[in-house]
């Protein structure tokens, strides 16, 4: 393990508040390193296609962007590590991280997490057979690989996605089959008003809506898919109207499903900072000041990771959360930092009003959580299914982690990020509580799965640290 | 204020297994644990019951304790898995070879039934692991419990036997007046109990202030790391001579990695923190013995704090200068005996003639 490297700041996430806040500290001469695990900057909203892919000819917008974020990133001289997963942040800071050949630690005084946020997938019956995938998942296989799934596709969910994919779908030349969309179409007249607020994105998404409209393609408001199995020639995604009870089979090849996302919290939970609950902001998050300081000294959170609210943001939260570190650092003066700082929350204040907006298109029905089969498998990586689950809390499990201990959920490769929220929300609906009573789960190292052969590479016995014999 | 025959202090595998022996024997206990039961070492060890990590002193007592643990459906609760498994303790090298046939010995003349054999034997009843190996110590007596389900089950019996579990209730104080004790907690509530026994874990020095008694005890801070799950990998449940690792594949696929390599930790905030370098280590270690497991991803780490004497050995027994109250902990292996340790401080109790002068606490005052 090589243990050289010592920084004034590791931002660890390459998207656009990533980049932003590592920009801000390189400005005023901090030694900064940018880490992410993908091969690029841009984050999930402005992926880069691989770096293989020399032909796309087509360049997407979002490519566009990401382009100037990297040079960005050479003409200001950061330190940048792509392709290196992060496992391990222990405070002081130490960031551990491994890449295709071997593991690395660097340190750093402050740490700046831009870890952005995941999908939220609320689990059906048949989530877990092969076709099923996530709707963010979908949006990235088509924004940086330029592909589609398979010719025929199911969208379901909630939120702007289901418009934004279903376009991308038709443009690159596939047929959707259906939306199935938990929201009523009432909840999308109602957001008008508010997502108006952001001319930009709205207009976009009047294009989606207008090319899905142009091929007739069949929308289920209210509605969710409660079951999926494999049939000859695709599957067979059982549509369920969650007002009116009705039901509806049909047959395609893909289902490509999100109800949202989930902000991250890996690493603030392994620091063990506070956390609160605001499924407003997406569900658990890292408990923050105005300026995105989190509970524990040095570490400042960008982007999505204490709270949703959108790319547009994303960046003037980079610039908060970095101009926090540079005062608190004594980088610059409190003059400097007032004058900063006040113009980028008033620009903030703007972008809350759009993303309570998509919140809402976005919100989990009680009636979805209602409609989860007891078999349904929730934690995917120990297949623990719900009433697993409901066992577990019949016993007399108290809290979320005491679930965890009881029946392993949780316990697996994703360390629960898949099913923390499904599981939070079936049992405070179970027993009628706060989600805040259940607690969080606790952060474990690695958050992400190493690979032991990479972490270990070629290895003498004689190399192995000695350790003192245990007593006889 | 509520009152009590037994209070017992600490939830753990110790207090419970005493609880549940007492109330058996018809005692009117209560278990009061300031997070909820079996959340502390005793639901984060590694689970497994061998002969070849405990200390030779200790090896009649955990004999009892795994043939305890093999039938958990008649004492305990259906709501555990154990698995009986063969034992191997390996030598990768001569100096290790010596080490183990003399530790073996020693572990023999204590009652562990355990014989050295060849690479040969060793890889018919293994034939995963390392074929390096110099030679290797075999015990029939090895096994594992999923320990993650401990809380699970312990509450289970405690409850269908009328103990009173009081969970989130942190003990702040203990009054001791006319033979009778007053344990005040953090909330302000009380509870009145003719009897205590002290069981908390790593907590017992701060525990035993309460009484005005002041002993060392050490708390390590020990990692475990647990792989994704895999197709079947091992049969056998793995330790090496000096004792620092221990290795098995539970039934799900998962490979649970431990040995007792230490992290960061200390008891005063229950903090732990896992030291890079050692898990390398003690994965290196692991591979080394069971070579197909470096194409695995470890899913997982976590750390518990385990309690040690200055001695390395138990303190269980009655507490000077105080009627009625007892100790019980610091247990090496103490999860595989825990429940023997815990059926014999309740004999006691009960007035058996039980020889516990082995673990007498006063050897530290
Ligand atoms: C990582 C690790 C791996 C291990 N692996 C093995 C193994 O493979 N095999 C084996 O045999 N042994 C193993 N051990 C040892 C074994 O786990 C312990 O010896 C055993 O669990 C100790 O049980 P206990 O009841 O004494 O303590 P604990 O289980 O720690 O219980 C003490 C309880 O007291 C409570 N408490 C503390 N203070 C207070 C207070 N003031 N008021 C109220 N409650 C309080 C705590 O919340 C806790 O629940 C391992 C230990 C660790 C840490």
């Amino acid at each position: 393990m090589i243990n050289n490297r010592k920084y004034d700041v590791i931002v660890i996430g390459a998207g656009p508040s990533g980049v932003s806040s590592a920009i801000n500290c390189a400005k005023k001469g901090l030694k900064v390193l940018i880490v992410d695990l993908n091969s690029n900057s841009g984050g999930q909203i402005y992926r880069a296609p691989p770096k293989t892919y020399k032909s796309i000819s087509k360049k997407l917008e979002e490519n566009v962007i990401q382009n100037k974020l990297s040079d960005e990133i050479k003409k200001f001289k950061i330190e940048t590590a792509y392709n290196h997963t992060v496992w391990q942040v222990s405070p002081g800071f130490k960031v551990n991280a491994f890449n295709e050949t071997s593991t690395i630690q660097w340190q750093s005084k402050s740490l700046i997490i831009a870890t952005g946020t995941y999908e939220k997938i609320i689990p059906f019956e048949g989530w877990t057979i092969p076709g099923v995938i996530g709707l963010a998942a979908c949006t990235v296989i088509l924004k940086a690989h330029h592909f589609i799934p398979s010719k025929k596709i199911v969208l379901a969910g909630n939120g702007p996605l289901l418009m934004l994919v279903a376009y991308y779908v038709i443009q690159f030349g596939g047929k959707v089959d259906a939306i199935i969309d938990t929201s009523s179409k009432i909840d999308w007249i109602k957001s008008t008003l508010s997502l108006i607020t952001n001319p930009k994105n709205f207009r976009d998404g009047i294009k989606w809506i207008f090319k899905i409209f142009l091929k007739r393609i069949p929308f289920y408001s209210n509605s969710t898919v409660e079951k999926a199995f494999e049939v000859d020639g695709g599957i067979n995604v059982k549509i369920r109207n969650l007002k009116n009870g009705k039901a509806k089979n049909i047959i395609s090849e893909t289902i490509a499903i999100g109800h949202g996302l989930i902000p991250s919290t890996d690493i603030t939970r392994l620091l063990r900072a506070e956390h609160i609950y605001d499924e407003q902001k997406g569900g658990w998050i890292a408990k923050v000041d105005r300026f995105l300081r989190s509970s524990i000294s040095g570490v400042y959170i960008a982007g999505d990771g204490a709270g949703i609210s959108g790319a547009l943001a994303a960046t003037d939260k980079g610039l908060l959360a970095s101009s926090a570190l540079l005062y608190d650092e004594k980088f610059i003066s409190q003059t400097e930092f007032d004058h900063n700082t006040y113009k980028i929350l008033k620009k903030l204040d703007k972008y809350e009003v759009f993303a309570k907006a998509i919140f809402k298109l976005n919100s989990t029905p009680k009636k979805l959580i209602e409609s989860i089969n007891n078999g349904t498998v929730i934690c995917r990586c120990e297949d623990i299914t719900k009433s697993e689950i409901l066992r577990a809390v019949d016993q007399g499990a108290k809290d979320i982690n005491q679930i965890k201990s009881w029946t392993r959920l949780g316990m697996g490769p994703c360390q629960g990020r898949t099913c923390h929220y499904a599981t939070s929300k079936i049992v405070a609906e179970y027993l009628n509580c706060e989600i805040d009573n259940l607690g969080y789960l606790t952060g474990r190292s690695p958050i992400r799965p190493v690979p032991l052969d990479r972490v270990l590479g070629d290895f003498d016995y004689e190399k192995i640290t000695k350790v003192e014999a245990a007593p006889l | 204020m509520t009152e009590t025959d037994v209070a017992i202090i600490g939830g753990g595998i110790n207090g419970g297994s005493t609880g549940l022996e007492l109330a058996k024997n018809g005692l009117n206990v209560t278990i009061i644990d300031k997070n909820f039961i079996c959340r502390g070492a005793s639901g984060v060890n590694a689970g497994t019951l061998t002969m070849h990590m405990t200390r030779a002193q200790l090896i009649p007592y955990a004999k009892k304790g795994w043939e305890l643990w093999m039938n958990t459906s008649e004492w305990l609760s259906k709501e555990i898995d154990v698995e009986k498994k063969n034992g191997l303790c390996l030598a990768f090298t001569e100096d290790e070879e010596k080490l183990l046939i003399e530790r073996s010995k020693i572990r023999k003349e204590y009652g562990a039934d355990i014989s050295i054999i060849s690479i040969k034997e060793a890889q018919r009843i293994d034939p995963n692991i390392n074929s390096s190996i110099k030679c290797a110590a075999f015990c029939e007596m090895d096994g594992y419990v999923s320990a993650n389900q401990t809380g699970n089950a312990y509450s289970k019996a405690l409850k269908e036997n009328k103990v009173k579990i009081l969970e989130n209730y942190d003990v702040s104080k203990i009054d001791y007046h006319k033979n009778k004790y007053v344990i005040i907690f953090k909330n302000g509530e009380k509870l009145t109990a003719s009897s205590i026994i002290l069981a908390t874990g790593v907590n017992l020095e701060k525990t035993l202030k309460l009484l005005e008694i002041n002993i060392k005890i050490k708390c390590l801070p020990q990692q475990l790391i647990v792989s994704e799950r895999m197709p079947k990998i091992m049969d056998t449940v793995i330790t090496v001579a000096n004792g620092k690792l221990s290795l098995k594949q539970f039934k799900n696929g998962t490979v649970l990695i431990g040995g007792g390599w230490p992290g960061i930790g200390n008891v005063e905030d229950n903090y732990t923190e896992t030291k890079p370098e050692n898990l390398i280590g003690n994965m290196m270690l692991a591979c080394h013995a069971i070579p197909r497991l470096k194409s695995s991803r470890v899913a997982r780490v976590w750390l518990g704090l385990e309690a040690e004497t200055d001695d390395a050995m138990p303190i269980i027994g009655e507490i000077p200068n105080y009627e009625n109250a007892y100790i019980i902990g610091s247990i090496h292996s103490g999860y595989t005996s825990g429940p023997y340790m815990g059926k014999l401080l309740a004999e006691k109790i009960l007035g058996k003639d039980i020889d516990l002068s082995l673990f007498d606490i006063k050897r530290f005052l």
